[in-house]
């Protein structure tokens, strides 16, 4: 008899979207109360945080606007003003919005956001070049550029967190000093690295639980709790949510709820690329109904990973060392053989049946070799993956039928494996 | 042993195939999809019924496939057509490893392993370039019909580059090439080998194995047949009706289901 799956919902993760939106709404009203304001790509956004003001983060933004459904509005707006489609919806989201106001555009206001007093362009990629000189040039936007290479192999790593390091102490803080008119507070750049630590170890914990056979939660479950260790860090709130969900998964175990009912799930998935952020229904509705769970993913495991090594004593260095250090793998996990090495750690830790690599339309920053890693790792694991394509938020980039059929022939494949055996 | 159909909803073209108990292909049947892909299916279903001489309760069941796959009410199940494409051609050639399918609106490449399940594959869903739709509009451009294209490259003295992957623009570019001068022949010769190129950049994807099938409707088409063959340096197994094997497939996975 055919299985009817749905999905058990938690309760904690309900409680994510009041700290979300008082976040937003924060950032919207700064400028009535004086408060300076910044924007940021790449690891830059604490430097902002650190000083006290109110900062908004490009992925952060384009997840929100598509949390709210108000992405394809203000895409249609960054059309209109000649922003080619086929470039960075992230980037078109930012412009879309900022033009939409400059010619009196209506869009949901919650999607509206004060210009800032600075842009920190962390550039993870060319099309950061052309969203930070868009601001600039468009809207007159003070821009500070800072690079953040990608390493090819462990041995760059000590070179290039040296790079990165200089340029936080001798462009970042400096200019966030100039802009703010103090000295930079390095006392609360401590502070908000304690906090993240407590709240990525808690998050850690909660990690564990996709171990489980049944699981207790899925992927999408984390990617809308993923605030806390992200633009909402620094804010304790942060550890009572993390407290209360892991509290929530621990009890699942003992009562063996799983994250699908009603005996848990038939495949076990991973997610390589960006998470679908406009779009996560419409996968979950396609994933739970066939009993499949996505676990675990490249771009949801990079947000701090090790909280173990974060040092809050030596904030800037310890910040470096996050994301380039020998230890950590948060921009290792982006090169060739770091991202072979991450998803085979995660194929063995949680019993990964399949691989879904997401493929981004507008963003390929993740994209490339997915074909190669898919084979490296079929040999290796004996796992089948499968290209999707589609976008963060763009909903002209994606196409019911063709993720269904690309779905559908995973778990086919699995199926035949199982057999197999 | 139970009589089943396979029953497979394309872009293009419906197709449906009936097997007796022993897995011997009863009757098949082929029409153009249209717009109503259920009427499409159910009609299908009769004229492969009235071929073979069979009622509708004769058929203990039927399995659906294809782009239009649930949209087959008489359908029992579904499975997908990359499944059944392997599944047919591993029925028809028990040693294939590849199998290239290009049908009417994609094209998909399928690496097979050992009994004939699905190793990996690539689909080219997208855009028309490398499809069935591309070699229509081609058809049209060079003022001939599909088959009279096929026939053409074998008569081509000088093959031409078509270097646009883009159907609109390879359509232009067609069009250009008239207008300085070129032989019929040779531009058909150039568009076998634009879409032979467009699947030989997927069959590197999935990893090229002999032997290597090549099914869906373009198959018919002896030019872009011999570009492929061409252009991977082995020869291509092509079934006698090549539109039918993702049916085929359908059919057989159907009998293992009753």
């Amino acid at each position: 008899m055919e299985i009817k799956y749905k999905v058990n919902r938690l309760q904690t993760t309900n409680e994510i979207r009041p700290l979300v939106d008082k976040h937003w709404a924060d950032l919207r009203t700064a400028k009535e109360r004086g408060e300076k304001v910044a924007w940021a790509s790449g690891p830059s956004f604490i430097f902002a945080y650190a000083m006290g003001m109110k900062c908004h983060f490009m992925a952060g933004y384009s997840a929100y606007c598509g949390g709210i459904g108000a992405g394809e509005e203000v895409l249609k707006v960054a059309e209109l003003a000649g922003d080619l489609p086929e470039s960075c919806s992230y980037h078109r989201l930012h412009m879309g919005m900022g033009e939409a106001v400059a010619r009196g555009i209506p869009i949901n206001p919650q999607a509206i956001l004060p210009m800032p007093d600075l842009m920190v362009a962390g550039r993870l990629c060319p099309e950061m070049s052309h969203y930070a000189e868009g601001l600039n040039r468009r809207f007159g936007v003070r821009v500070l550029p800072i690079d953040l290479p990608g390493p090819y192999s462990k041995d760059d790593m000590p070179r290039i967190r040296e790079f990165v390091y200089r340029q936080f102490k001798e462009v970042v803080i400096p200019t966030f000093e100039e802009v703010c008119g103090k000295p930079f507070d390095y006392d609360r750049m401590s502070e908000i690295l304690r906090i993240l630590k407590e709240v990525a170890l808690l998050r850690n914990k909660c990690w564990e639980f996709f171990k489980d056979k049944p699981s207790r939660w899925t992927l999408w479950d984390y990617g809308v709790s993923i605030a806390p260790v992200f633009y909402l860090m620094g804010n304790p709130a942060g550890i009572t949510y993390y407290e209360k969900l892991l509290k929530e998964l621990q009890e699942r175990r003992e009562k063996d709820i799983p994250a699908v009912a009603p005996d848990g799930e038939k495949y076990r998935l991973y997610w390589d690329g960006w998470l679908p952020w406009a779009f996560l229904g419409k996968f979950m509705r396609k994933f739970i109904p066939n009993g499949a769970v996505v676990l675990c993913g490249r771009y949801p495991w990079e947000f701090f990973p090790h909280p173990e090594l974060i040092d809050p004593e030596h904030p800037v260095e310890s910040w470096a060392d996050l994301y380039y250090g020998m230890e950590s793998h948060l921009t290792y996990s982006f090169s060739p053989k770091g991202t072979i090495d991450l998803i085979g750690e995660l194929i063995e830790d949680y019993s990964i049946d399949g691989l879904v690599m997401f493929s981004s339309k507008t963003c390929r920053v993740m994209n490339l070799a997915q074909p190669e890693v898919i084979d490296v790792l079929d040999k290796k694991y004996g796992v089948p993956g499968v290209i999707v394509e589609g976008d963060m938020i763009d909903s002209a980039m994606i196409s019911d039928a063709q993720i269904e059929t690309r779905l559908q022939a995973l778990f086919e494949m699995i199926d035949g494996r199982r057999k197999r055996k | 042993m139970a009589i089943v159909s396979g029953v497979d909803v394309g872009s293009l073209c419906t197709k449906t195939v009936i097997l007796n108990g022993d897995g011997e292909i009863l009757s098949f049947d082929i029409i153009r999809s249209g717009h109503y892909y259920q009427g499409a299916a159910d009609e299908s279903i009769e004229n492969a019924l009235k071929t073979a001489g069979l009622k509708r309760q004769d058929i203990s069941y039927i399995l659906g496939t294809g782009y239009g796959r649930s949209s087959i009410s008489q359908a029992d199940s579904e499975v997908t057509e990359i499944t059944c494409h392997a599944r047919g051609a591993k029925k028809l050639f028990p040693e294939v490893r590849t199998v290239s399918d290009i049908g009417g609106q994609d094209s998909k490449v399928i690496g097979i392993g050992e009994g004939g399940i699905v190793n990996n594959f690539v689909m080219n869903d997208k855009c028309a370039a490398g499809t069935g739709r591309f070699l229509e509009v081609m058809a049209s451009a060079l003022s001939v019909d599909i088959d009279e294209m096929g026939k053409l490259y074998f008569a081509s003295q000088n093959k031409l580059e078509v270097s646009s992957m883009c159907t609109v623009f390879a359509e232009s570019e067609v069009i250009s090439l008239f207008a300085q001068g070129h032989m019929k022949a040779d531009i058909a010769a150039g568009i076998a080998h634009a879409i032979a190129r467009r699947i030989i950049g997927m069959v590197g994807q999935v990893g090229l194995k002999d032997e290597v099938v090549m099914s869906g409707g373009v198959a018919k088409n002896a030019g872009v047949v011999c570009a492929i063959e061409e252009r991977l340096k082995v020869k291509l197994s092509v079934a006698q009706e090549p539109q039918i094997v993702g049916a085929l497939g359908a059919a057989i996975i159907a009998s293992e289901r009753v």
